[in-house]
């Protein structure tokens, strides 16, 4: 008994206990919570449980990456929705840097024009709600595309109109897979040869001629690769009949129209993180690379990037996980994201809204977190090394 | 003897007890509404005939119509309900937490809503058809020619099942776009993104005011489904269910025994038909019953009005609407509507 209680004069063990206390504390709420709204929702006759993942969904879908189809269970539907929130945010986060840059270059261009172009457009982005972006460019996009009668033909193989851009299938895929090994593995061989050649230059001071290697394995043998899957394999090509062109696959407005206003309104913020980056980075650093003789091209990649990304990375990790949880909007224009397929329908059509809206949340949480984390990696990796 | 008056003694406690307040089953719904003095209706976002908010924010419509006549029957005011708007995907969670008391909002029963949602549904007040708007350009006569056409559609409600549903059992290939709201699937149907616009026959007549130039479009009459509506309630307290349940109905009685607004007082007062008189309490304790006043559907019919005073000051022809009666007639006159007897 003495014993135990000089235990508690122990700093440590106080802690300790303080923390197990916590947890168990925490363990219980949740068990309390869960334990009680299952009960309320029996009471309620409101059915629980993950069981309907696996019932048949039913639910038509207009614009499928898997082999999803009415028949198949609602889990299935829960994918095809998971997908299409990563394509549009995969596509968005690319081009909405490559615009931020442009953008926040030009807004520190000496040229007046071009930087009061790129202030104002950063100023206009800045001070509109997304939602207005969203259905501005969702109505923009259908007012601006023909009637299918009217569909604009691309080569005779895809057609443009305001059901979107119709393209053609290949019947089988098999070719494509072999093709798309060929390009993944040249790149592969691509990696290994410049670590290859960095080695040598490191230890031998000969430079590889990159540029050619380069060349072949990046852009031609994949070219190839691409040209040889496309001919050996035959193509279901659209053909107008009744309302609209009738196979291939369709690209719907609504994918072009969410994309659009993502990349235009996270490329204003991203223009002012990438000029706040250049700016931070001190002149005397410019001067002294000049000093040195470097030329302006070179300054501005050895020396004023690489120190403008230390400061540039935490912000645009805000800016890409906003591009991620501002896909939703996809639901206020049809964009079959998991919001709209998985809270709208399947929620609707089961009921079940809480483990419906759990299993949402865990997706926005865990391609959250996987951003961050590679953002994280990446920061560490650009931090400066003090030696 | 101690026994005997032990027994004597339970006896005249229970009788006591049973005379002092008229015994009635638990209710908190109904205890709510009278302690905060208003109802809380779940209606659609604004759909013209329905529910529909005006100008000045005063709600109309037939599903409207209801939870006033709902109001002055359990209030004695059918100004006494506060309305909340409700989307095709807020609506179950809305009633199911309580929020509202119940929904009045052009939801069709289905199976699984009463099976798994935890919902009952009171009766119906409309017979609701689903069919198709298209552009009269595209000659399209009937569903069946639709095939290959675009379809926009409200996310999750019956419509989009139905039509998935039809399509597929004719062999049809139609495009069904998923849109949160009905006016977010009008619009993009009315910017042409899709070829047709699908909904009840009713909800249709008044949505159809939303398009920019209505008159280029045409609604397609034959119905490709049944689908019934009517206010619903979460399930638990039963007493308040039947309230809701026998406010509708009693309605529609009032219809099928010709009681009006406007002759309810000498009908109360003079008639002879004793259903009548239960009806409006000029005999029997029917509201008692159920914990109200015993004039409660004499205040939903002198405020309100019988159901179909109702539909054609609403949808009928008193209405921007002018739906015929059709399947929501008095089963007498050719239609569906039915209500038990009042006995």
């Amino acid at each position: 008994m003495i014993k135990a209680l000089t235990l508690l004069n122990d700093k440590r063990v106080r802690d300790w206990i303080y923390q197990i206390a916590l947890v168990v504390a925490l363990v219980g709420l949740t068990v309390f919570f869960v334990r009680n709204a299952s009960e309320n929702m029996v009471k309620a006759g409101i059915a629980s449980g993950f069981d309907f993942l696996w019932r048949n969904s039913g639910i038509d879908v207009p614009f499928v990456l898997t082999d999803y189809t009415r028949a198949s269970p609602i889990i299935d539907l829960f994918w095809v929705g998971v997908v299409n929130t990563l394509l549009v945010t995969a596509v968005a986060l690319v081009l909405a840097t490559a615009l931020g840059f442009i953008v926040g270059i030009a807004r520190l261009s000496s040229h007046w024009l071009l930087s009061t172009i790129a202030g104002a457009y950063i100023e206009f982005v800045r001070n509109i709600p997304l939602l207005f972006f969203v259905l501005f460019w969702y109505f923009g996009v259908i007012a601006a595309l023909p009637a299918p009668r009217d569909s604009v033909n691309v080569f005779g193989v895809a057609f443009l109109n305001n059901r979107g851009l119709t393209i053609p299938l290949p019947d089988a895929p098999a070719n494509f897979r072999w093709a798309l090994a060929a390009i993944l593995l040249s790149w592969l061989a691509h990696a290994l040869v410049s670590v290859w050649a960095r080695r040598r230059k490191d230890r031998t001071g000969q430079d590889a001629p990159m540029l050619a290697i380069g060349l072949v394995l990046i852009v031609i043998v994949p070219a190839l690769a691409a040209t040889w899957a496309s001919l050996a394999t035959r193509w279901d090509i659209p053909v107008l009949r009744g309302f609209n062109y009738r196979g291939g696959f369709v690209i719907i407005p609504e994918f072009v129209a969410l994309l659009a206003a993502l990349v235009t309104y996270t490329a204003g913020f991203i223009a002012e993180i990438v000029r706040g980056g250049i700016q931070a980075v001190p002149h005397g650093q410019v001067e002294a690379a000049s000093a040195l003789g470097l030329r302006p091209g070179r300054i501005l990649r050895l020396v004023t990037i690489p120190q403008a990304l230390r400061v540039m990375i935490p912000p645009l990790t805000n800016q890409y996980l906003n591009v991620l949880k501002n896909s939703s909007f996809g639901a206020a224009i049809a964009y079959p994201d998991v919001v709209s397929l998985f809270m709208g329908s399947a929620l609707n059509n089961t009921g079940q809204a809480i483990e419906i809206i759990a299993m949402t949340l865990a997706v926005y949480l865990v391609i959250g977190l996987a951003v961050s984390a590679f953002m994280n990696w990446y920061n560490a990796r650009i931090a400066l090394v003090t030696r | 003897m101690k026994t005997m008056i032990l027994t004597a003694a339970a006896t005249v406690a229970m009788g006591a007890s049973l005379a002092s307040a008229q015994q009635l089953a638990p209710s908190p719904t109904l205890d709510a509404i009278k302690a905060r003095g208003h109802i809380e209706c779940g209606v659609h976002l604004g759909l013209p005939g329905f529910s529909f908010a005006d100008d000045k924010g005063e709600w109309t419509g037939l599903d409207v119509d209801y939870c006033k006549a709902l109001a002055a029957a359990v209030l004695g005011d059918a100004k006494k309900v506060k309305f909340t708007p409700t989307s095709v995907q807020q609506r179950w969670p809305i009633l199911q937490s309580g929020q509202v008391d119940l929904l009045s909002r052009n939801s069709t029963i289905t199976f699984s809503r009463n099976a798994s949602l935890g919902l009952n549904f009171q009766g119906i007040n409309f017979y609701e058809g689903q069919t198709f708007i298209v552009r009269k350009a595209t000659n399209a006569k009937s569903a069946a020619d639709l095939d290959g056409a675009s379809v926009c559609v409200a996310a999750g409600s019956t419509e989009e099942k139905n039509a998935s549903d039809w399509f597929l059992e004719r062999n049809l290939k139609v495009t069904i776009t998923n849109f949160q709201k009905n006016d977010d699937a009008i619009a993009a149907y009315d910017a042409g993104r899709c070829d047709a616009y699908t909904a009840g026959v009713g909800a249709l007549a008044g949505q159809r005011a939303k398009l920019k130039v209505p008159g280029d479009h045409v609604i397609l009459t034959q119905p490709i489904s049944n689908d019934p509506q009517g206010p619903v309630t979460r399930w638990g307290d039963e007493r308040w269910q039947l309230v809701v349940r026998w406010v509708l109905n009693g309605t529609i009685a009032a219809e099928m025994l010709g009681v009006t607004s406007a002759n309810v007082d000498q009908m109360k007062a003079s008639s002879k038909n004793s259903e009548v008189r239960r009806l409006l309490g000029a005999e029997g304790n029917f509201g008692a019953t159920m914990g109200l006043s015993n004039d409660w559907m004499y205040n939903a019919i002198k405020q309100v009005g019988n159901y179909g005073e109702s539909f054609e000051r609403t949808v009928g022809m008193g209405s921007g609407l002018k739906l015929e009666r059709g399947q929501n007639q008095l089963w007498t006159k050719g239609g569906l509507l039915f209500t038990p007897p009042f006995q």
